[in-house]
């Protein structure tokens, strides 16, 4: 046989024994009744009795202990068989016991109760104060709270009982907000030692969803121990620790559980829950974004309209100015046009005038006298009245000084005392001003 | 950043639609104090319907009424393996 190997019979080195294990049950008895005697609170499950004890277990969402009273025990604490039943909230005060068995009955380890109550409000608020107490030296009010909380969300997780009047109160709130996302419905039980893990898993679950963007967990009013589920201490944990908004409704005003205090919002209501779980009112912001649009699309029109008008005065301005000295430079042209002619037309009409009484008594000269000799002398007078045509005299550099009426002006004092005179040349007329009368 | 880029980058889809309501504000309060000249009013005119109309198709997207969905059925539908 080789050195190296143990042979079966060889005990491990540095573990002292083997002792007789009787002897090592009742030092191991001993040494249990001697620890420290405390009172434990959970809940009643699994009930049994025997003749001369109860024994049951006592639970809650992290474990459990084996517990057993005397009957004798039980009658002195006062609470009788019916009270002691599966679902019961009761307080133990005892210690750790182990019984050692015998020749024919199995050994068990157990908690010795020698008391039982039932728990009361009291012994509740204070575990809770302890668990808040705890919680909030380790921060976890606050994680939650600095979460961002999206003001729109489409889509929201909701963990409550499937049945009950807060799922449909939360729906109803959610309506009223003209909110028409997608609600995640997570339907787990809210009472019980049951409640405080499923809940748990459903909040793990949800927030697992990249499409949920806020959480709340909602259920009906009730006693403490109705809610204790919702103080649980691991669930709260949990809670703290989710990267999603939670949005607790959770009981009544006057009710106050633990999830209250690490989730993002405590609302009182699932109505109140709605509005912590899409803050917009949808139906106002509708109303608020036809406002927007119609301050932009004035805006927008205002800008172009009044410039454009402005612009339009402008440009129209020099085109008036213009067309107000067009016409007035037209005017004055149709005025002199219409005096020149009548001014030529009443020349013409003198002049006419004057050759026919010219001629007339060139002819009854003619007539009267020897015909030859007076039509020379005709001929001579016709040819000497045209020379003494204004034209000719204008043709030959001359300008004929008129007023305004067109009658000739024949002196510098006639002409001087008139406010305007005309002066026409053979290629036209200009108007002047006389300015003084120079003698000559 | 120049100008362009930043025009450019004020055009951009929003974050969110709260980030889309408070420029909007921005904007309506930069039209209202009438100083904002005729290249920047038409340029916020525009940025400003592009973010309504962003805001409107949010909310369109949870007008239309509540869509209820259960928790147990979607994980039914990621555990079952789809049938081609």
């Amino acid at each position: 046989m080789e050195e190296s190997r143990l042979s079966p019979q060889s005990a491990p080195p540095g573990v002292p024994g083997p002792f007789a294990v009787g002897r090592y049950a009742r030092k191991l008895q001993g040494w249990m009744r001697e620890r420290k005697r405390v009172q434990l609170i959970g809940e009643v499950t699994g009930v049994g009795r025997s003749k001369v004890q109860a024994y049951f277990e006592l639970r809650d969402s992290e474990g459990a202990i084996p517990c057993a009273i005397w009957l004798n025990d039980l009658e002195k604490a006062g609470l009788d068989e019916r009270s002691l039943r599966d679902g019961a909230e009761v307080v133990i005060s005892g210690g750790l016991d182990y019984y050692p068995g015998g020749g024919a009955a199995s050994p068990n380890f157990c908690f010795r109760a020698t008391h039982v109550r039932l728990a009361g409000e009291g012994d509740l608020i204070a575990r809770l104060e302890a668990l808040r107490k705890q919680l909030r030296s380790e921060g976890l009010f606050e994680l939650q709270k600095q979460l961002h909380r999206p003001l729109l969300p489409k889509a929201i997780g909701v963990v409550t009982a499937e049945t009950g009047a807060a799922r449909r109160d939360l729906c109803a709130g959610l309506e009223r907000r003209g909110w028409g996302g997608s609600v995640v419905w997570a339907f787990a039980p809210v009472q019980d030692r049951h409640a405080a893990p499923a809940i748990g898993r459903a909040l793990q679950d949800l927030a697992a969803r990249p499409e949920v963007e806020a959480i709340v967990v909602t259920r009906g009013g009730g006693s403490l121990a109705d809610l204790w589920a919702f103080c649980d201490e691991t669930l709260c944990r949990t809670v703290a620790m989710l990267r999603v908004p939670v949005v607790s409704a959770v009981g009544h005003e006057r009710d106050s559980t633990l999830i209250d205090d690490v989730a993002a919002v405590a609302c009182s209501t699932p109505t109140h829950a709605a509005e912590a779980a899409v803050p917009l009112d949808c139906l106002a912001a509708r109303g608020s974004l036809e406002r927007c649009a119609l301050a932009l699309r004035r805006a927008g029109e205002g800008a172009i309209g009044t410039r454009s008008r402005h612009l339009s005065a402008l440009a129209r301005g020099p085109e008036r100015a213009l067309q107000r000295e067009r016409s007035a430079l037209n005017q004055k042209i149709r005025e002199i046009r219409a005096a020149a002619e009548r001014g030529l037309s009443d020349r013409s009409a003198k002049q006419r005038r004057i050759g026919t009484v010219v001629l007339e008594r060139a002819r009854r000269r003619a007539v009267g006298a020897d015909m030859e000799k007076r039509r020379d002398a005709l001929k001579r007078a016709a040819v000497a009245l045209r020379a003494h045509e204004p034209e000719r005299t204008l043709e030959r550099g001359y300008a004929l000084v008129e007023d305004p009426a067109g009658e000739p002006l024949t002196s510098a004092s006639e002409a001087g005392a008139a406010e305007r005179i005309s002066l026409r040349f053979s290629d036209g007329r200009v108007r002047a001003r006389p300015e003084r009368v120079d003698e000559a | 950043m120049d100008e362009s880029e930043r025009d450019q980058s004020a055009l951009t889809k929003p974050d969110s639609y709260e980030a889309a309501v408070e420029r909007l504000e921005e904007i309506i309060d930069r039209l209202d104090s009438g100083q904002a000249g005729l290249r920047e009013t038409l340029d916020l005119c525009k940025e400003g319907r592009e973010l309504v109309g962003y805001c409107a198709g949010e909310l369109d997207e949870v007008g239309a009424g509540l869509k209820e969905l259960r928790l147990d059925d979607l994980a039914a539908k990621l555990e079952t393996p789809e049938v081609s």
